[in-house]
């Protein structure tokens, strides 16, 4: 079938497109067709092509002004600079309620309880300056998955490096610090930790500086209680949640008239930095503050620490009913 | 995550981005901080991005909405300050080389295509300098495919008549 022989003005769009390298084929037999009969359309398409060089050519052409190098460089500065603040947060609901997770390049930096899960908005994360906030699942659900295991019960040691660069101060470092090495299953007071940094007298302070702790779960600051005994506060207001958290590790708690309480006489008990683990009626153990005391709910956390049965009182041949 | 870094989409598509941002602007520092911008949404977006998406093409979508919106506060802008001036390209400089009728066409082309409406000019950029496909260019442009390739032949028709009467430089071509 030969195409119908076209008019000059007909041909003129598949002409144009020809000389742009963009006719479908049948266009192109259209056109040679016509401009083998047609020398003024030939010559225009001659001259269409030779614009659509001149157009190509500018492709390859230096731009004015190229300054492309000198502005990637400062783009890879203030990329890198970004990439420092970048924080990647999202909010799972998880067992305990709707929780917060952030994460920077370097590590965890925040792990926050929200009243609910629409709440992102409301997080500290906003209030930290200087802060990128990237929402995105991804860099946080391994974590978020070692937090469920832990809630099961079936892991103790959640691995994952700690950011504590929005700690609110030095104070506030060493507190989160010492309280991140508290062992699995242990319960110590705020006067241990205190006299751990070297503070003995800033109880207060380290009551406050874990209030405040920016990661609760990854920095068991639930298993630091009051001097006496008393579970104290947790995360604002959240006691019951502190209480469940020490239930997972095998602590149990006594409930008295607006208190809760650990037992201190149903738990194994080491004095200072003993190494090995008593029954709490071991000596003179009774008598000592809490301040000096790390106390396990079970035989078996205290082992896990790295803990031996002491030689006198033998817990091991006498353990504590459950 | 298999993804490559995003310092790697810098390495790869900054010059070009840069360049077609320098070609559409009327001034390098409008290039300059457009382009920036351009990488710097990238890099908040970038995790988003599905991991086959074409992120070259995906960069120039995003330099053409940020110039695109660019463009439209800077009309206003000129608007209310009542001075409204036809866009002027900043002149090439001294060339070095002498290559007077090349030279010439050239600036009439580019006059030509600075002249034309904006999204047939994006949209002619696009398709003959950086030979994006025109769906790419659709998506660039929030269009259709079909509008993309008519802005692109609209341009070329334009552009064809503008050059009319100019000499142009022809290559020796084999035959």
């Amino acid at each position: 079938m030969s195409p119908t022989p076209s008019t000059c003005r007909q041909i003129a769009p598949d002409l144009l497109r020809a000389a742009m390298g963009e006719a479908s084929p049948p266009a192109v037999e259209r056109v040679d067709e016509h401009v083998r009969r047609c020398a003024s359309c030939r010559e225009e398409l001659h001259r269409s092509r030779d614009v659509d060089r001149l157009v190509t050519s500018l492709g390859r052409a230096p731009v004015a002004e190229d300054r492309s190098h000198a502005v990637r460089g400062d783009l890879e500065w203030r990329l890198a600079e970004l990439r420092r603040r970048a924080v990647t947060s999202r909010v799972w609901n998880s067992p305990l309620g709707p929780i917060l997770i952030a994460r920077s390049e370097r590590g965890v930096v925040l792990v926050e309880y929200l009243s609910r899960a629409g709440d992102a908005g409301a997080s500290r994360l906003h209030r930290w300056p200087g802060v990128e906030i990237v929402e995105d699942g991804a860099e946080t659900e391994g974590f978020y998955q070692q937090i469920l295991e832990y809630l099961a019960g079936e892991r103790t040691r959640l691995a994952w490096p700690l950011d504590l660069r929005f700690a609110r101060s030095e104070f506030q470092r060493e507190v989160l610090e010492a309280t991140a090495a508290l062992p699995y299953g242990a319960v110590t007071s705020y006067g241990r930790i205190a006299r751990e940094i070297g503070r003995p007298t800033a109880v207060r302070a380290v009551a406050q500086a874990l209030r405040w702790n920016p990661l609760p779960i990854v920095v068991p600051c639930h298993r630091v209680i009051g001097g006496s005994g008393s579970l104290t506060g947790y995360a604002g207001n959240k006691l019951d949640l502190k209480e469940r958290l020490l239930a997972v590790e095998g602590v149990r708690t006594a409930h008295a008239p607006r208190d809760v309480r650990i037992r201190r006489e149903a738990m194994y008990t080491v004095a200072d930095r003993d190494s090995e683990y008593c029954l709490p009626t071991c000596g003179s153990l009774s008598s000592f503050p809490l301040a000096r005391l790390t106390l396990f709910g079970t035989r078996e956390r205290a082992e896990a620490a790295g803990l031996a049965p002491c030689t006198t009182c033998r817990p091991d041949l006498h353990p504590l009913s459950a | 995550m298999g993804r490559e870094p995003f310092e790697t989409v810098v390495a790869t598509h900054h010059a070009e981005i840069y360049r077609y941002l320098r070609r559409v602007t009327a001034h390098a520092n409008e290039a300059e901080d457009l382009s920036q911008e351009a990488f710097l949404r990238g890099f908040r977006a970038y995790r988003a991005l599905p991991p086959d998406a074409n992120v070259r093409a995906w960069m120039f979508a995003i330099a053409t909405n940020l110039y695109r919106n660019h463009v439209r506060t800077e009309s206003r802008r000129r608007a209310a300050h009542a001075t409204v001036q036809r866009r002027s390209r900043e002149s090439d400089g001294e060339g070095p080389e002498g290559e007077a009728l090349f030279n010439e066409a050239r600036a009439v082309l580019e006059r030509v295509i600075d002249g034309l409406p904006l999204r047939q000019r994006l949209a002619f950029v696009l398709r003959k300098i950086h030979d994006l496909s025109y769906g790419e260019i659709a998506r660039s442009l929030n269009c259709s495919e079909e509008s993309a390739r008519a802005h692109v032949f609209q341009a070329f028709r334009k552009i064809r008549q503008g050059l009319d009467g100019h000499d142009l430089p022809r290559p020796e071509v084999s035959a």
